[in-house]
């Protein structure tokens, strides 16, 4: 089924290529293009995890090819420098057709044509591609994870394998963290795409469905993920079961109203994802739905009484708070005192309050109002309305809400009015939706722990790029103090030792709360500072655009102004760079490698601190109580304390790690699992 | 595991519109007083326990309704415990699953062919995995069983029933009045070579009409049979018959009377062997006869009818006591104890469905289990001995499916079963904790070791009184029990004949000394032949003189006399060399012990103490000591006591009648006993203990079985 070329949606003529000439189109060989599920035995996955061994330990082979093409497009820049506006739209024409010709990229067509994109990106920006960008390019158009070290220009790689790929006559999707990067990328890039005759396309928030099919329909569409994937599950919807090829085109020509007509993508072809470890890893735990209102399930005076048997059972005794998995478990004589309870306030008019099952089901709900699930952190307050916040990003997301009641639940802890329940109409992971692609590729600066992952679930190996220039930041060795109070008061010391030099300092939080505790230190501290919100936009951009510059202290969650250049100021570099402090553990290495990667970009010259303590949130799921370190790092005196609390925060660490990678694999399976028990409803969406 | 009314996946199914397609049946079946619903798929026979809300399900979905509506309706209906959507998702996925929905979308057929596969994959797995029960379907017998109901439908009425009852009746009556004959020669009898064929030809016969039994009474209530075969049990052809339409019946009676049918047909068969082999005169049919009573009741009786195992008796069994499917549940519910209780499991779900069922539940997993590993252990082990390589395979293979898989499936539960999310590292503790404990128990904790084997109170050879003629004893001259001095005269022999005898010997001594006497003068050479003839007689004589000396028996050492038997000893005719009795120490009797040659090398080498009781004082312990051995295996037994015919452990051929010649090479020691033996137990049996200090048990089983490869298989 890889003939993804063939099956590429779009091919146009010679005449398209110029840059008005996007009018005529030949219909797609295939109405939406998608990969068919893989059917995973446990034989196949076993063997899965063999051969991604073996393609790691082939890595080393492949980035040498991968160099080689570089090489060679090296070598053409010379003579096709050389080449007139209109010889080298020939010689981009020639190229085109070389590359339609053919299901798969031959390494001379794949040098021929990094080479012209990367003179017409000189001409056309003057910026021209290292050769490790040419590499990486290679790695994405050949479908793997090109590892990057942050700051190596992936915007700029991106445009290459795009470029290529478009040329080829697949549809791109170059898949960014969030709406703003998605514009400016696209921005930036678009007279380079224009030159090359392509088209390019944005999906924004707040698009319709008309504008966001016309967005698609470009030649490369830049995108966030969330946006395509709900475009897809929007598609799927529209689609519906009964949606084969034949009869999708048969329907297109006789009836008026086709579903084709109605979708927004154009199947998926190849896709480029950009930190791709955040996208299809951290992001995978939670799955995408996409609901309907739905009248409401239950009254305000059930959930009152919910909320009231709650509040009169106690823990551990009747039921117990599982923080690090986020759920409550009731106990049997929790059991027993819900049904006595139930049964004495409510004598059997309601029929929620005589089933064990849905009984049950709205104390849980209330108790995990009551106890998971806290204000300005879980949620906010506006305009009377429980809005969620993002526990990944920090974002508020407005048209979000949680399932099964307990989103009417907490409104009604708060008092709010209470919204209609939602039902689900489609419902989607990140896994299985990426898995759909035929070509698949990425970029990240971290894979540390996950590269098995990459290959057993989207089987996307992993190469790693080396970088345009030595990386020169220092690494300081992590602090570990025995309480949060000492810890902000160490990071103070240390920051305002910093700023009188005149370092540019980034302090990494892991929240936004935990960066509004900072601020208030800071201010405490009397130092100047700045507060990013998480809003991802341009304003933020510009702010961590600006956090190089002399005297800057800049407070930041791991993913605030994520994907914006830090670039120092005048005079900064000789002062030793951007000094990053990070002072909570974020829940893996890999998150911490990235922050770590703000500082020190293309050879300059960085810094890298933790400030830790024993209170970080990662110690709930330790292996040992909080009380009991702290008094072994006493008795283990300064140093070897030092060297306990490192470890034991690393291990809490892996531990989260762990988890994380547990509730992806569950999910997945669960989501595997659906689909054999659901055959009778057919396809999946 | 938290339940949830709604389900994450429910906007999936909820537009469904499907049905039950037109070959299911559903039944109402009562259990334990509950109703419960089985649905009877005709086309692949299987069968499908509702409860009565899926049920209601089940009845709501027509095909107009859609899922959703359904499920509102189902759940109106239930309002104190309405079916989950997960329930329902379940239920209908388990029919999709067995073919029996039709919806609105067309059948997907990927999915189809790829579920096809996964069954017949299914099929084959389970063929190798149990080799010991290959089947192999022949033909329907449905059309000719419906043209023979006339025939066989008026034997299942209450006159079918008496006239059963009497035959069986008859040939209990008449087996218990030859209850000697019949129990004396089934050793005998059964386990001849000539024997063995009939049974061999005799067997499928009376299984062919067991199974015919169950087809006969599955059509007579109304079932269908549709498949009739030869199954290989333990690679013995056996006829089987799937009559398991009977699952529908509403009685639970009839369902019994179904799976009970093969062992009336049997114990019927029986009961006409036990009057024709009271009748006929010895011979083939009298023999037949013979084996058709064995195999129709005792064998059936232990193999079909034995709830433990699935044959005949499960299925009977499980619907007396209404817990249908029985033997999975029980296994479920022992998992839902540990899980619950030793893993402390929050979430995990009890197969009970009924009060009541658990303690049955728990006694039958137990039972069966245990019943099961060891019946398959002891068939591997007899298959190993037969045909050494393929036995040795099998045995590997019975091993497996009973020791091997269950502990890597455990292994691997314990180890990656989400259930035991936050409890793995209790699972482990316990389980590590368990294993340790059995290694301990097994490698480590050393327990007594003993060897137990019989022998006989025995007096010396020089102990013994023998008689050195023939001869009429007419007194004891020393009383038994008294002590004899070295030398006493003990008894007196006579012998009339040999007084006579010596008179007559004596007088032609004298007539030829007068003869010698006359002729010495005369003729020198008669007188010289009568010379010779003196010189013969006297020594003819002389052997007379000390036979009739020997009539005198006397003491060659000093002692206590015993005689066995001494009151009736006077006046008995005693050949030469027969033994009167003893002259015994106090130090003299001694336990001669007789041990097979695997127990040989242990009672050598690592014997620390010997204790002994005698059958007749069994409730004494004595202490020993070996007081020597016979250094070389011997056949001969000391004793007849210690043969199997006897009462003892050694098996003896009997082919041999004039001496006890054990099957097997046996050695001889004799343990003196401290305190002595009393004299009047000589002969007596004596359990005899020895001790081997302590030792792990998993030292002494290698070293069995060790023995047993050594010996069964020579290698």
């Amino acid at each position: 089924m890889s003939d993804p070329l063939a099956l590429a949606s779009g091919l146009a003529p010679a005449g398209d290529l110029a840059p008005t000439g996007a009018a005529f189109r030949l219909p797609p060989v295939r109405a939406y293009s998608e990969r068919k599920p893989l059917k995973a035995s446990r034989l196949d996955q076993a063997a899965a995890k063999v051969v991604g061994r073996v393609r790691v330990g082939l890595a080393g082979w492949a980035a040498r090819r991968y160099a080689r093409i570089a090489r060679n497009a090296l070598a053409r820049s010379e003579e096709i420098a050389a080449l007139s506006e209109a010889a080298l739209h020939l010689r981009i024409q020639a190229i085109t057709a070389a590359l339609r010709a053919r299901k798969t990229f031959r390494d001379a067509d794949i040098a021929e044509a990094f080479a012209l994109i990367r003179e017409m990106s000189g001409r056309v920006k003057g910026q021209r591609h290292y050769g490790v960008q040419m590499m990486g390019a290679a790695a994405l158009l050949d479908g793997r994870i090109a590892q990057m070290a942050t700051g190596e220009g992936k915007t700029l790689t991106a445009t290459l394998a795009a470029g290529a790929a478009a040329l080829a006559g697949l549809s791109v999707h170059v898949v960014t963290v969030n709406d703003y990067l998605a514009e400016r990328d696209a921005e930036e890039m678009r007279p380079l795409y224009a030159a090359l005759g392509l088209t390019v396309g944005v999906i924004k928030e707040k698009q319709e469905q008309p504008e966001r099919a016309q967005a698609y329909a470009c030649h490369i569409t830049y995108c966030t993920n969330k946006d395509l994937a709900f475009d897809y599950l929007r598609d799927r919807i529209a689609l519906g079961q009964r949606a084969s090829d034949v009869r999708l085109k048969l329907e297109n020509m006789h009836a008026r109203a086709s579903r084709l007509a109605q979708l927004r993508l154009r199947g998926l072809h190849f896709a480029i994802v950009d930190e791709a470890d955040s996208v299809l890893i951290d992001e995978a735990r939670t799955p995408l739905i996409i609901s309907a209102p739905a009248g409401s399930q239950f009254g305000t005076e059930v959930l009152a009484r919910a909320m009231e048997i709650a509040g009169a059972l106690s823990s551990p005794e009747d039921y117990r708070i599982e923080a690090a998995e986020h759920r409550i478990v009731l106990t049997d004589p929790g059991r027993e005192r819900i049904a006595d309870l139930a049964e004495s306030e409510a004598p059997g008019q309601d029929s929620a309050w005589r089933g064990r099952v849905t009984r049950e089901g709205l104390v849980r709900q209330a108790l995990s109002a009551l106890h998971l699930f806290h204000r300005d952190e879980h949620y906010i307050l506006r305009d009377g309305k429980v809005v969620i916040v993002d526990a990944n990003t920090g974002r508020v997301m407005p048209d979000r809400s949680w399932s099964d009641g307990l989103h009417q639940m907490v409104e009604h802890k708060e008092g709010c009015d209470l919204s209609g329940a939602r039902s689900t109409l489609a419902r989607m992971t990140y896994q299985r939706f990426f898995r759909r692609y035929p070509r698949l590729s990425g970029m990240t600066g971290t894979t540390r722990g996950v590269a098995a992952e990459f290959w057993t679930v989207y089987r996307l190996p992993v190469v790693r790029i080396p970088t345009h220039r030595p990386v020169q930041r220092r690494h300081l060795p992590d602090e570990v103090l025995p309480d949060e109070a000492a810890k902000w008061r160490r990071v103070t010391a240390r920051i305002a030792e910093l700023h009188a030099r005149g370092c540019p300092v980034l302090v990494g939080t892991r929240s936004v709360g935990a960066s509004a505790r900072a601020s208030a230190y800071l201010t405490e501290a009397g130092l100047p500072h700045t507060v990013l919100s998480a809003a991802q936009d341009g304003q933020e951009a510009a702010i961590v655009g600006q956090a190089g510059q002399h005297g800057r202290i800049t407070v930041a969650t791991n993913m605030a102004g994520r994907g914006t250049d830090i670039k120092l100021g005048p005079g900064i570099a000789e002062r030793g760079g951007l000094h990053v402090i990070m002072v909570e553990r974020q829940d893996a290495r890999r998150i911490d490698d990235q922050l770590a990667g703000r500082s020190g970009r293309q050879g300059e010259p960085g810094c890298f601190q933790a400030i830790l303590s024993l209170d970080d949130p990662l110690m709930e799921s330790g292996l040992i109580g909080r009380g009991l370190a702290r008094r072994i790092m006493v008795l283990l005196g300064p140093k070897h304390g030092q060297a306990f609390g490192r470890r034991l925060l690393r291990h809490a660490q892996r531990r989260t790690e762990h988890l994380h990678g547990r509730m992806r694999a569950d999910l997945l399976h669960s989501d595997q699992m659906q689909d054999r028990i659901l055959a009778f409803a057919g396809h999946a969406e | 595991m938290s339940q949830s009314l709604f389900s994450q996946s429910w906007y999936r199914v909820a537009p469904l519109r499907p049905r039950l397609r037109r070959h299911a049946e559903i039944h109402r079946q009562s259990f334990r007083g509950e109703v419960w619903y089985v649905l009877q798929d005709h086309q692949t026979g299987r069968f499908h326990r509702l409860s009565p809300a899926a049920n209601l399900i089940l009845c709501l979905m027509d095909g107009r309704r859609t899922l959703q509506e359904v499920w509102e309706a189902a759940a109106r209906r239930n309002e104190d415990d309405p079916p989950t959507q997960d329930d329902t998702i379940r239920l209908i996925s388990q029919l999709h699953g067995s073919d029996l929905l039709q919806g609105d979308l067309p059948p997907d057929l990927a999915e189809l062919a790829e579920r096809s596969e996964s069954t017949a994959r299914r099929t084959l797995i389970a063929r190798v995995k149990n080799p010991l029960a290959l089947r192999f379907p022949l033909f329907d017998p449905d059309p000719v069983l419906d043209r023979l109901a006339p025939l066989f439908r008026p034997l299942f009425s209450i006159w079918g029933f008496a006239v059963w009852l009497a035959v069986v009746v008859t040939g209990l009556v008449v087996a218990a009045l030859h209850a000697g004959e019949l129990t004396g020669d089934v050793a005998g009898q059964m386990l001849s070579a000539q024997n063995v064929a009939l049974m061999m030809a005799l067997y499928p016969v009376i299984k062919a009409l067991h199974e015919a039994g169950h087809a006969c009474a599955a059509k007579a209530w109304g079932g269908e049979v549709h498949e009739v075969g030869v199954m290989l049990l333990v690679l013995f052809p056996a006829p089987y018959v799937d009559a398991s339409t009977s699952a529908a019946f509403p009685s639970k009676w009839q369902r019994m009377m179904v799976a009970a049918a093969g062992i009336f047909v049997e114990l019927f068969l029986a009961g006409l062997a036990a009057i024709v082999w009271a009748t006929a005169e010895p011979g083939l049919v009298r023999a037949a006869a013979f084996n058709v009573m064995v195999i129709g009741s005792v064998s059936t009786l232990l193999f079909n009818g034995n709830p433990l195992l699935r044959f005949d008796g499960y299925y009977i069994f499980a619907d007396l006591i209404e817990i249908p499917n029985l033997g999975s549940r029980a296994n479920r519910y022992v998992f839902y104890l540990i899980e619950r209780y030793v893993l402390t499991i929050e979430g995990a779900t009890s197969p009970v469905t009924a009060a009541g069922e658990r303690p049955w539940l728990f006694v039958y997993a137990v039972a069966a289990f245990v019943y099961r590993t060891t019946v398959s252990i002891a068939i591997a082990s007899f298959i190993a001995t037969q045909y050494f390589v393929f036995g040795v395979l099998l045995a590997l293979l019975a091993l497996f499916g009973t020791v091997v898989s269950p502990l890597v499936k455990g292994l691997k539960f314990i180890l990656t079963d989400p259930k035991l999310h936050r409890r793995r590292g209790r699972a482990v503790l316990l389980t590590s904790a368990a294993a340790g404990a059995a290694f301990a128990l097994l490698f480590v904790v050393p327990l007594p070791y003993t060897t137990m084997a019989q022998g006989v109170v025995w007096a010396p050879d020089d102990t013994q009184i023998r008689t050195g003629t023939d001869g009429i004893l007419t007194t004891l001259l020393v009383e038994p029990g008294r002590d004899a001095q070295a030398g006493e005269a003990l008894a007196k022999l006579e012998d009339p004949s040999l007084d006579s005898r010596v008179a007559v010997l004596e007088a032609q001594l004298v007539e030829l000394r007068l003869r010698y006497d006359a002729a010495r003068l005369g003729d020198r050479v008669q007188a010289q032949i009568l010379q010779e003839q003196i010189g013969s007689t006297q020594e003819i004589l002389r052997v007379y003189r000390e036979r009739q000396a020997a009539l005198t028996v006397r003491a060659a050492q000093g002692g206590r006399l015993i005689v066995p038997g001494a009151v009736d000893l006077p006046g008995r005719y005693l050949r030469r060399g027969e033994r009167i009795g003893y002259v015994l120490t106090a130090d003299d009797p001694v336990v001669r012990v007789v041990v097979p040659q695997t127990d040989v090398d242990l009672i050598r080498s690592r014997t620390q103490g010997v204790a002994a009781r005698l059958a007749e004082r069994p409730e004494a312990v004595r202490a020993g000591s070996i007081l020597r051995e016979v250094p070389g295996a011997q056949q001969e037994i000391p004793s007849l006591a210690l043969a199997t015919q006897g009462g003892g452990t050694i098996a003896v051929d009997a082919s041999n009648p004039q001496k006890p010649v054990a099957l097997q090479s046996i050695f001889v020691f004799d343990v003196q006993l401290a305190g002595g033996l009393p004299f009047n137990v000589l002969g007596e049996r004596v359990y005899v203990r020895f001790d081997h200090g302590a030792e792990p048990i998993a030292w002494r089983a290698l070293r069995s079985l060790r023995q047993v490869f050594l010996s069964q298989f020579r290698v």
